[in-house]
């Protein structure tokens, strides 16, 4: 295998694995590998791709052989990356760039900046506050939602991310939500208790594994589908128990 | 209604927020968000929650699909977005919570709906995806 051919193998990895990390379809994955493969006159490409892990090879009887595995823990959902990747992909199409640029815009693309901390924050707050609404909270439910959701994410920022496993991260948002909007509404900000709960833990619903699990599985990719969706109700589950948990205490507490 | 649904268009903005969508796609994603939930809301006293979330899923699975088409970019970002007001989150709390109060029959009865409404946008989902990408691309022109 040449220089060249190797170095379009790596390449095309790169994209997928970009893509695969923040949240994109699994066909996306294996169409943009190939198409980059293609377009540099690798025929003999053939990607595999699950939901944590990419095999590509390439070669055969008259070629050298290529293969890598690449083992990738589902990190965020940076949409944005996913997006870009996307662009390159129809501008290398259009034959616009060199294989070596390529990674050079790929390693740009990795190095995005993500949404800054504060910007996060403020989106889970404005998504807690404005679904307290949706599901009927009165505008003062709202704003105690609103407060809950900031708390949250800080939390989750802070704490979940860097040190807790999925599920207890799941258990302990719930619990952190749940118990924020009690002292909230003992402190007489809101009325609701109910509607400030179901607020404060809308950022925690796995949008991304949730859809994406439902796009994999309807496009046949039945492995990557059925972890994703374990993912995804097993997320919906957690955030019940910690909601569970800090109603149990709460109750245990009163009598 | 007209105050819930600016709530739904404020809410997904939000959520776009949280999942780092390119800031250009914030008014695309909360408009799809904000229809979806007024196509729910008009539905909702006449149709049952399930049937109700299976149309405004489908809306806003249309609407993802034309803006990905017009904006040449992944379907994933507006749909994600889109998505979230009709995800059942509060058939989830209100599951955990009737669980805790050891209703058993109100939990089973609010999980058991809320799993019908997940079902009803995966329908929704695998319907409208199943239409061929054409039909998008000619609204285009």
């Amino acid at each position: 295998m040449s220089e060249k051919e190797r170095e379009v193998m790596e390449a095309a990895m790169e994209a997928g694995h970009i893509l695969l990390e923040n949240g994109a379809e699994i066909f996306r994955v294996e169409e943009t590998i190939n198409r980059i493969c293609r377009h540099y006159g690798v025929e003999s490409s053939n990607a595999f791709v699950l939901s944590n892990g990419i095999f590509v090879t390439s070669g055969g009887v008259s070629e050298e052989v290529f293969a890598k595995v690449q083992n990738i823990p589902v990190s965020g959902s940076h949409l944005d990356r996913v997006e870009a990747v996307n662009q390159l992909s129809r501008e290398i199409a259009e034959g616009r760039y060199a294989v070596g640029e390529v990674r050079e815009k790929l390693e740009q693309i990795r190095r995005m900046p993500g949404k800054t901390r504060k910007m996060r924050i403020l989106g889970s707050g404005l998504g807690s506050g404005a679904f307290c609404y949706v599901y009927g909270g009165t505008l003062q439910d709202c704003m105690a939602a609103f407060l809950a959701g900031l708390l949250l994410y800080v939390f989750v920022i802070w704490v979940s991310e860097p040190h807790l496993k999925k599920m207890m991260s799941g258990i302990a948002g719930g619990a952190v939500a749940t118990a924020a909007c009690m002292v909230l509404h003992r402190l007489g900000i809101g009325q609701n208790l109910d509607r400030m709960v179901i607020g404060s833990i809308i950022p925690l619903v796995p949008g991304v594994a949730f859809t994406n699990a439902i796009r994999d599985i309807a496009d046949e990719d039945y492995i990557a589908g059925t972890v994703r969706m374990i993912d995804a109700l097993l997320v919906f589950f957690c955030i019940a128990m910690g909601v569970g948990l800090v109603y149990t205490v709460k109750q245990r507490m009163m009598f | 209604m007209i105050g819930q649904v600016t709530a739904a268009v404020i809410g997904t903005i939000g959520f776009s927020i949280l999942y780092s969508v390119p800031k250009g796609y914030y008014p695309y994603c909360g408009f799809i968000g904000g229809a979806g939930w007024l196509i729910y809301c008009l539905l909702f006293p006449a149709c049952s929650a399930p049937e109700a979330t299976l149309f405004a899923a489908a809306a806003v699975v249309i609407l993802s699909r034309f803006f990905a088409v017009r904006k040449r970019c992944p379907v994933t970002i507006f749909l994600i977005s889109g998505i979230i007001p009709l995800v059942p989150g509060g058939g989830v709390y209100w599951t955990a919570y009737y669980i805790v109060m050891g209703e058993m029959e109100l939990a089973s009865e609010t999980g058991f709906m809320a799993l019908k409404v997940a079902v009803a946008i995966v329908l929704a989902i695998v319907f409208i995806f199943q239409l061929p990408q054409k039909l998008f691309r000619k609204q285009e022109k």
